[in-house]
Parts: structure tokens; sequence; C-alpha cells
């Protein structure tokens, strides 16, 4: 093998490491929740089985998100348990009236209207199919933000070449295009672009 | 190993082949375009809860209904509301992106006077001492509000006249006030039980009278269809929207549609192919020809197609006599499917394009399309939300912008149906902006104010227990228990309409054919309330459309 070949392929080589490893470390800084949240907990012990039952759809259609804290303060109002996460949560957030600033890992740009009462009454979708199956899991992920768009980690999904990806993973326009092109159901730019 | 400058070039070969199979050039060019997006300094709607809240439109006198988007208080959509009775789902494009007026660049935010900056205290002071010298007139464009009710009593009171600006659309009625005595402002179409429309240049199509109103009427009954429920005829020199969809096109000479008008009347005389009799035309069929560049059989084969399938009714752009002599004589004036009168009860407006007398000073509500100059030497105080440019205004007072203020919105000019709706203020003002009815109020402390004026309009619906209340459905005025649940519905976004008109309580007799009327550019949704600015989705709209203007106007 030629002398050139072999530094062309060293060069080949350390873009190719540096492009599928280095760079997605490098492109999303990692934050923590300000809390600890456990949905297989609460769902476990509070006897919640539907996901509707603290992420709502209000009456005219519009989906309440997190819940708001004077739902975490129905139960914890006082601390629960001796968990550093229990304490902050009741002495920082439930006793002071603050609301809990969750880093959101769904969260669309302000550009987009998305409608949950849609997707989830009239379509019938099941909440797993955009969220995976979160709602079972017992600690939070790790929320990854780019540094370059500010979105989640979770919009793009979490295969960095968007190949092989999971059915829920990615949210963004191009992912609502191909799950609409499935269903057959057109919509124009103006149903998610008010 | 000497490292040389060839295997720098060959290593950076290899690498920049190897990156681009990597995700970092086509991930990079996604986020950046993205970022590109989001800069700090582009203004962003505040995250918070979002709620739809119902209210009318407020940037022209035909009050559409319109659902406002809030994000945080602030609106961030609109869109048309399907359950409002004339509007029904529709808006037009300047409707559409009006939150964004309030953002525009152009927004007048401090008071001027003579260009240079200048405090409301000045302005105050400069206009009572006005008052107090002399007669002061005051010009509304958007007649029959509140707000109106006290720029009128304001200038009763001060020996000053009240004067308003009206829209092409009224203006074609003021011949059937001039022969009846009933005023414009309780004129209206009854489009929805006409079977032919002929309409003279009229853009029915793109933006007349309410938006929704007629092109909601042409897709139910018209649209596609060879032999339609609803006979659109256009009378127009160009092919324009409306003539393109329309049943029939006729292509006239620019400025002919008088002449049209004689001739078919003429021809409508002669053949007795109308039951009422009317004055002649004094223009001969030949002649009629000549003008329009139709020949005399065209002229009879369409006098002949406008009555074969009555009721019918005659549109014109603006004050055009000679049509509205023909719609006398056509039986469509106090007729189901004609011209109706909507309402007992209406005022009688003094123009404002008639010579201003000796005044001290004008006072000019920002209802009053920005091109508009009051013909007068007087001291002129304008009140805009928008500073459209080249204003002969002494004073420019900033006023109210979209959805900053409380009003009430009457009949809108073309209505058959009396209607009236609450657009209540959902976005806080600046603080340096104020409405001419609370400049008048700090004048006169006895003012009555707007919303005082609102409660006693509302009260007087309840106890007229006439009509019914559009929300979500459809109630009558009856069945409310009190004037405070009325009210609270009609604050919500709710539309009161009422009861359908009498046809027979109008009548016309013209004793002569009108003289020959000048040809006016017709109007369309960005003349009729010509915007000094437009938000940017109208403005997108309004580049990429082309034909926004009449072409008498594009070419001047």
């Amino acid at each position: 093998m030629s002398r050139n070949a072999l530094v062309f392929g060293f060069g080949l080589a350390v873009a190719l490491v540096a492009g599928w490893v280095v760079f997605p470390r490098l492109l999303y800084v990692q934050k923590q929740q300000p809390l600890e949240f456990q949905h297989k907990t609460h769902a476990e012990k509070s006897g919640v089985a539907d996901c509707n039952e603290c992420h709502a759809i209000r009456e005219d259609g519009a989906f309440a998100g997190i819940p708001a804290m004077e739902k975490c303060a129905a139960c914890h109002s006082e601390r629960i348990g001796e968990s550093k996460a229990e304490a902050t949560l009741v002495d920082s957030f439930i006793k002071p009236g603050h609301e809990t600033p969750w880093l959101v890992y769904a969260r669309q740009p302000a550009n987009v209207w998305f409608s949950h009462a849609i997707h989830v009454k009239r379509a019938s979708l099941a909440c797993t199919e955009c969220h995976s199956t979160y709602g079972e899991s017992d600690q939070l992920r790790v929320y990854q933000v780019n540094r370059i768009s500010g979105y989640s980690r979770d919009i793009w999904g979490y295969s960095i070449s968007r190949l092989r990806r999971a059915p829920h993973e990615g949210m963004k326009m191009s992912d609502c295009e191909d799950c609409h092109r499935r269903h057959n159901i057109e919509v124009g730019c103006l149903a998610c672009h008010e | 190993m000497k490292v040389t400058r060839r295997d720098l070039l060959v290593w950076s070969a290899g690498a920049a082949a190897g990156l681009l199979v990597t995700p970092v050039p086509w991930k990079l060019l996604d986020d950046t375009s993205i970022w590109s997006q989001n800069w700090p300094w582009i203004p962003q709607p505040t995250r918070g809860p979002v709620e739809v809240k119902q209210s009318s439109c407020t940037l022209c006198p035909n009050g559409c209904g319109m659902k406002v988007k809030m994000a945080a208080g602030w609106p961030v959509g609109l869109a048309g509301v399907s359950s409002h009775p004339i509007s029904r789902g529709a808006l037009c494009p300047l409707g559409f992106g009006a939150h964004q007026l309030n953002w525009h660049p152009q927004r007048l935010r401090t008071v001027r006077h003579r260009a240079a900056p200048s405090t409301w205290s000045e302005a105050r002071a400069a206009f009572a001492k006005a008052c107090s010298e002399g007669p002061v007139v005051i010009i509304d464009g958007y007649p029959g509000r509140a707000s109106s009710s006290v720029l009128e009593t304001f200038a009763q009171k001060r020996g000053g006249s009240y004067r308003v600006v009206l829209g092409s659309e009224t203006r074609a009625l003021a011949p059937y006030e001039t022969w009846s005595g009933v005023p414009t402002s309780a004129l209206g179409y009854d489009l929805e039980n006409a079977q032919t429309i002929v309409s003279f240049g009229a853009p029915l199509l793109d933006g007349w009278g309410t938006p929704g109103r007629f092109t909601r009427l042409w897709v139910e009954r018209a649209a596609g269809s060879a032999s339609p429920q609803l006979r659109l005829i256009q009378v127009e020199a160009t092919f324009s929207r409306t003539a393109a969809r329309s049943w029939q096109w006729v292509p006239v000479r620019s400025g002919a549609e008088s002449a049209l008008a004689g001739g078919v009347a003429r021809v409508l005389l002669e053949e007795h192919l109308v039951s009422a009799r009317g004055p002649m035309p004094p223009l001969t069929l030949a002649e009629a020809a000549n003008q329009t560049g139709l020949s005399a059989d065209a002229i009879r084969e369409l006098a002949r197609t406008i009555v074969a399938r009555p009721p019918l009714v005659a549109i014109a752009t603006d004050n055009n006599p000679a049509i509205a002599a023909l719609n006398v004589l056509l039986g469509a004036v106090g007729t189901r499917g004609g011209i109706v009168r909507r309402s007992k009860h209406a005022e009688k407006y003094v123009s404002a394009d008639a010579v201003i007398p000796s005044a001290r000073a004008v006072l000019i509500d920002a209802s009053v399309p920005w091109d508009f100059v009051a013909p007068t030497d007087a001291e002129v105080f304008r009140f805009a939300a928008w500073d459209g440019g080249s204003s002969k205004a002494d004073w420019l007072l900033p006023a109210p912008g979209f959805l900053e203020e409380l009003t009430d919105v009457p009949t809108a000019p073309t209505s058959a149906l009396e209607t009236y709706a609450v657009a209540p203020g959902l976005v806080k003002p600046s603080a340096e902006v104020q409405n001419a009815a609370q400049l008048l109020a700090s004048i006169d402390s006895t003012l009555t104010t707007p919303e005082e004026i609102i409660h006693a309009r509302c009260a007087d619906l309840f106890r007229g227990r006439s009509g019914t209340v559009h929300s979500q459905e459809v109630t009558p005025v009856a069945t409310f228990a009190s004037v405070q649940k009325l009210e609270e519905q009609l604050w919500k976004g709710a539309v009161w309409v009422g009861e359908a008109p009498h046809p027979a309580s109008l009548r016309c007799e013209p004793q002569e054919w009108p003289a020959s009327a000048a040809a006016v550019p017709s109007d369309t949704w960005s003349t009729t309330w010509p915007a000094p600015v437009l938000p940017s989705l109208a403005t997108k709209l309004y580049r990429e459309s082309s034909l926004r203007e009449a072409p008498e106007k594009r070419l001047a």
C-alpha cells in the first residue's frame, strides 16, 4: 500500500471517528432535571393507569402539558419519605408556590401548533407512539439540548444519523409528514403553522 | 518519518471525504438553519397557557367573527368563526395577520406635532384651546359605534359638526337614500334570497362586503355548476377574479357601466320585460352599444338574461344612480332578494367630503382611512395607530392598535340583517395611546363613556326581546333571563342578529333617468380600508397577487 493511501485512510478514519463519535457528544449538552421523578412509582402507588390523568387534555381541547404544582401539592403538601428529591420538591417548590422548571423533552418550537386533542382523541393515537414507554420509567432521562438550535435531542432523535430509529424517535416536521403519509391524512401548512 | 506538505493535503482530502459520510455537514446545516430562525432578538410569544377567545374584527366596518388564539395573554393567531352569521368563518388576508400590526415598525407610539415629538398634555391643551376658540368638526370612518356616539355628542355640544367617511359599498346605496329618504345606514343587500346578481364591477369574490358572505353563497349555490341556482353576471372591463368565476362575464369599456345600465333599461321598457314603470333613459340602444363596446343585440340578450330568473339585484361599485335606477326598474328595491331596509331607525350622516365650513379644528378618528385628507385649512388633529406617512395633519395622535380597546361592532354596511357585537380589548395597550373618545372625555367630563353606551345598547336589545344571539348555538333574546346574561354572551364574542327585514318598507320612485355617473375603480379588501401599513402575511399575499388594485389605480 502506498504512503498516500495510508495517509488518506488515516485522515478518513479520523474524520469518521470525529463525525460519528465525538461530534454528537460535543453537539449536545446534558442537563439534569430539577427533580427526580419516577413515573412508575407514581403509577403504582397512586393507582394512576392513564397518562391523561396527569397530562390532561382540557375541555377546550388544549393540552395541559406537565401538571401544575397544585397537582403535585395534592399529595406532597408535606414531605412523603426522606429522599433528597422529596425535600427539594416540598421546600423549594410546593411551599413557596413555585412551578418546577421541568426541561420538556418533546417541546416544539413556538411556530408549531400541535394539537394533542386531535391526535389522541380523534385519531386515537396511543401516547407511546410518540413518547415511547417513558411513562413506565423509574427515573427521568438526562435532558440533552442542542448547543446550536437550542432544541431538545428528542426532536432530532437519539440516532444521530436518523437511520434505524425506533418508531417513536424523532419529532421533526419530516416525522410528522411521514406519519401523516402512512395514515393517508393530508394537512396543509397552516394546520400546524398558523 | 518526515511529514510533508503533500501528506497534509492527502490527509485533509481523506478527512474531507470521511466527513461527508458522517452526520456532521448535514446536521450542522439543519441546526444552523434552525439557529437562524431563533436569534434572540426575534420576538417569540411567551410560553404560557394557550386559550382561544372569540371576538369581532375591528379593522373595517364589516366586523367579521374572529377567533383569537392567545398565548400567555398575547394574540398569536387569528381565524374566522364558522358560526358567525354574516362572515361565516372567513377573514380577509389583512384580518388573518392583523395581530402582527401592533408590532409593525410604523406603529405610531408618540404624539407628534408637525413631525416633531410632542406630548399628550400639549396635544390636549392645543385641542382644548381650539374648542374654546371656534367650532370643531369631527370626522369618523366607522359610524354607529359607541365611541362614534361620543364623538357626535361632543361635536353637537360644541356647536361643531360630525361627519363620516363612508366606504364605497355604502356610497353605492346613496341614490336610494335620495329617492326614498331612508338613510344608507338602514339599507342592505338581501343576497341570500337573490337568484340573479348583476355586478357592475363590484369585486364580489375578492373582498366586497363582508368577506365570506358572498363567497360562501357562491360556493353553495353557484360554483362549478353550468346552471347554477345563483347566477352571477359580472359587468367589468377586466377579466378579474370575480369575472373569471362568474356565470357570465360581460366585458364593457371601462367607465361605460352607466351606459350599459341605460341600455339594458331601455330594452326592458321597450320589450315590456318588466312590470314596473320607470323613466326612459335618454340614451338610445345604439348609443349605449357605442359607449359600451357591446353590440345592440348583446345588450338585448343581456337584458333578457337578467330578468329570466328573479329575484335579482344589480350591485354598483360606488354611487352610481343609473345602476340604482335600473334596480328600481327591475323591481329589486324593497323586495325580497334585492335592496332592503334592515332597520327602522337609522341615522343620516353628513359626508366628510362635503366642504367643511369655517372650523377652528378638525379631529379625525383613527377609523378614517389614512388616505383621507380633510378639505380644510383648520388645525387638524389626527388619531392613528400607524403612521402611513405624508400626513397633512398638524397633530398625529397615537391610537390603540388592533384588539387594544373596547369597541362595539354595529351592522356591516351591506348586510340585510341588523347585527350587533362587542369586541373587548384583549391586549393591554401601551400607556402612550388614547382613542378620540378618551381625549374628548378628558376635555368634557360629562360625556358618556363608550363602555356605558355599550351597556345601554345591550339593555336596549334585552328590552326589545327580538332577534337571536349567535354563538356556538342560536339563542332567542327572549329566552335570556337577564341583561347581564345577554351582555356576558356578547362580550364573549356572540353576535346579536335582528329579525329579517320587511321588504315592502322601502319605496323608490325616481322621476327621471339619472345623468351618467363617472366610472369608479372597484374596491377590494386592500382598498376598502386603505391601511397605512400591512401585516407581513398580507404584504406577502399583496405582492404575489398582482391584482390588488383596480387597473385605473395601477395605471395612475
